[in-house]
């Protein structure tokens, strides 16, 4: 018994790569405000989280990114990131919207919003991330009620990915079920990270570590459908550098954000 | 005695009801783990990498199955190998398929008596049968006149509307009342009808392991089904038990119903002291 902790708190700073704030459409979640998320922050440990809007990536994203900026407004611990429809959405309004709110992510949803992720719908958007210096976020899929968009392409995402050496891509929400063209995909372009929330493989840590080093890897939670605490417990049991603990858990997060780790 | 010998004597142990004195510091048992290659989801049954993820979250012991073989024998073989190789860190369950059921109960006895598996496994998802398809009732009869748990999935996928787990067990309890239930990944999810099923049957415990690490599952089952009905499991090798342990640790539960998930509530139904030693138990009529 002793050497499971009961009282855990994370020995390194914590910063949270993926949480989500505000109503969703199909069911009630248990948090649904920002201080809600703030709450869940300081019971894990957690001094900032990239927050998206659930409404903006379901429903309509100029209106959940305008939420979203009204709801964190004021908590500089919650750090907006914008959802983004490419096939949709006009690129200057969003680009004008994202910089007034202070959005330091975006976040694309290729399958729900029913788009190939390739050049010639998606590259006038990529050209200004890389301007701009603003990652991107591509979870596996989106399950929603009414929503039945499939699982992101690997191959698109190879193929479009490879040609923008200086754009920050996040894959996020990697399931097991992906565990199987995530690894490669990783190896093959190294302007990709990877987000943690779903990533259960056992030794997951261990073989990300062998495929794309400590740099590129993100402890997220995909809360508040999962809690924040067991990812970072987990992580602090997976034999890291107190170095790549840190960047693990929040240093390259922040590095991408373009936010100080201090 | 190791567990896995332990496994060996009969009859035997299983089966308690919850309940009883608070635990001691007990050793740490996953409840649910699995042996065997499944490359699709980069599964690979490497013994040195369980022990060395065992040793990182704490994890005494490890309960394996193998279930996904036509063949029972062949997969109980491949667990027999691990309690060959670490009697002192892997205990046995015995893999059970309705396909086969001439097979079944002579597979059963020679998993449990020589190669000393201590509890049953079955799959209905993987196998194509829900766990109360009457295919399994000869297994489940030798397993209620042993008093042994049966760990199975408590839904399966096409279960026709109105289907509820609590029904369910509530019928396989009347049947087969000596067999001790423990409901994979039941709580592993914000679950109503399973914590149900836990509190309503003296013999339903939910296990904890989920891809999903679902806001607030395991304290729900804690509070609906009981403290003393929950069982910490992994899913290890498809999940990490570091990550699912993880859930137990931090989640708001009191130490006590901490200890109790994390490995003295499994004792009990495996029937083992604190020392891993088996307990006597009192003599029942089948
Ligand atoms: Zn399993």
């Amino acid at each position: 018994m002793r050497r499971v902790e009961l009282d855990f708190r994370p020995a390194v700073p914590a910063a949270d790569a993926n949480a989500a704030v505000g109503r969703r459409h199909d069911r009630r979640v248990a948090v649904d405000d920002a201080a809600g998320v703030v709450a869940e922050m300081d019971r894990a440990g957690v001094s900032q989280a990239l927050v998206y809007a659930p409404h903006a990536a379901a429903y309509d994203s100029r209106e959940g990114n305008a939420w979203l900026a009204d709801a964190v407004r004021g908590e500089p611990r919650l750090v907006p990131q914008f959802v983004c429809n490419p096939a949709f959405d006009d690129l200057d309004d969003t680009a004008a919207h994202a910089a007034g709110a202070g959005a330091r992510a975006v976040r694309m949803l290729p399958m729900l919003h029913n788009y190939p992720f390739r050049p010639w719908v998606v590259g006038a958007w990529l050209a200004w991330l890389a301007a701009e210096g603003l990652p991107l976020w591509l979870p596996m899929d989106y399950a929603a009620n009414w929503h039945t968009g499939g699982e992101l392409d690997p191959h698109e995402v190879f193929e479009t990915v490879r040609e923008l050496p200086e754009l920050a891509v996040v894959l996020s929400e990697v399931h097991y079920r992906q565990a199987s063209w995530a690894l490669p995909l990783l190896r093959s372009l190294p302007n990709l990270s990877i987000e943690l929330s779903r990533f259960v493989i056992v030794d997951g840590v261990q073989r990300l570590l062998d495929a794309a080093g400590p740099r590129r890897i993100l402890f997220g939670s995909r809360f508040p459908d999962s809690p924040m605490a067991p990812q970072l417990y987990h992580l602090h049991r997976c034999g890291l550098s107190e170095d790549d603990l840190r960047a693990i858990c929040a240093g390259n997060l922040l590095r991408l954000l373009g936010m100080d780790a201090s | 005695m190791t567990a896995s010998a332990a496994g060996r004597s009969a009859p035997r142990r299983g089966g308690a009801a919850a309940g009883g004195a608070p635990p001691e510091p007990a050793p740490v048992i996953d409840f649910h783990c699995h042996a065997g290659r499944w490359g699709r989801y980069w599964v690979d049954d490497a013994c040195d990498r369980y022990l060395r993820v065992m040793d990182a979250a704490g994890i005494d012991r490890a309960c394996l199955n193998c279930i996904w073989h036509g063949d029972a024998r062949r997969g109980n073989d491949v667990v027999a190998g691990f309690l060959r190789q670490r009697p002192d860190r892997f205990i046995g369950a015995a893999f059970a398929t309705p396909h086969y059921p001439e097979e079944a109960v002579p597979e059963l006895e020679r998993a449990v008596d020589q190669l000393g598996m201590a509890y049953v496994k079955v799959y209905p998802d993987y196998v194509g049968r829900p766990v109360d398809d009457p295919a399994y009732f000869p297994i489940f009869e030798w397993v209620n006149a042993r008093g042994l748990p049966v760990m199975c999935h408590a839904t399966y996928p096409f279960d026709p509307p109105g289907t509820t787990i609590t029904g369910r067990f509530t019928a396989l309890s009347r049947r087969f009342p000596h067999v001790t239930w423990v409901l994979a990944h039941a709580a592993g999810r914000v679950d109503a009808d399973a914590a149900r099923a836990a509190r309503c049957l003296p013999k339903v415990y939910l296990e904890t392991c989920s891809s999903g690490t679902a806001l607030g599952a395991v304290e729900y089952a804690v509070e609906h089904a009981g403290e003393d009905r929950v069982l910490f499991g992994s899913d290890m090798p498809l999940m990490d038990a570091r990550q699912q342990i993880a859930k137990v640790a931090t989640a708001a539960i009191s130490p006590q119903a901490k200890r109790k998930v994390l490995g003295a509530n499994a004792l009990r139904v495996l029937g083992l002291s604190t020392d891993l030693r088996p307990v006597p138990r009192p003599a029942r009529g089948a």
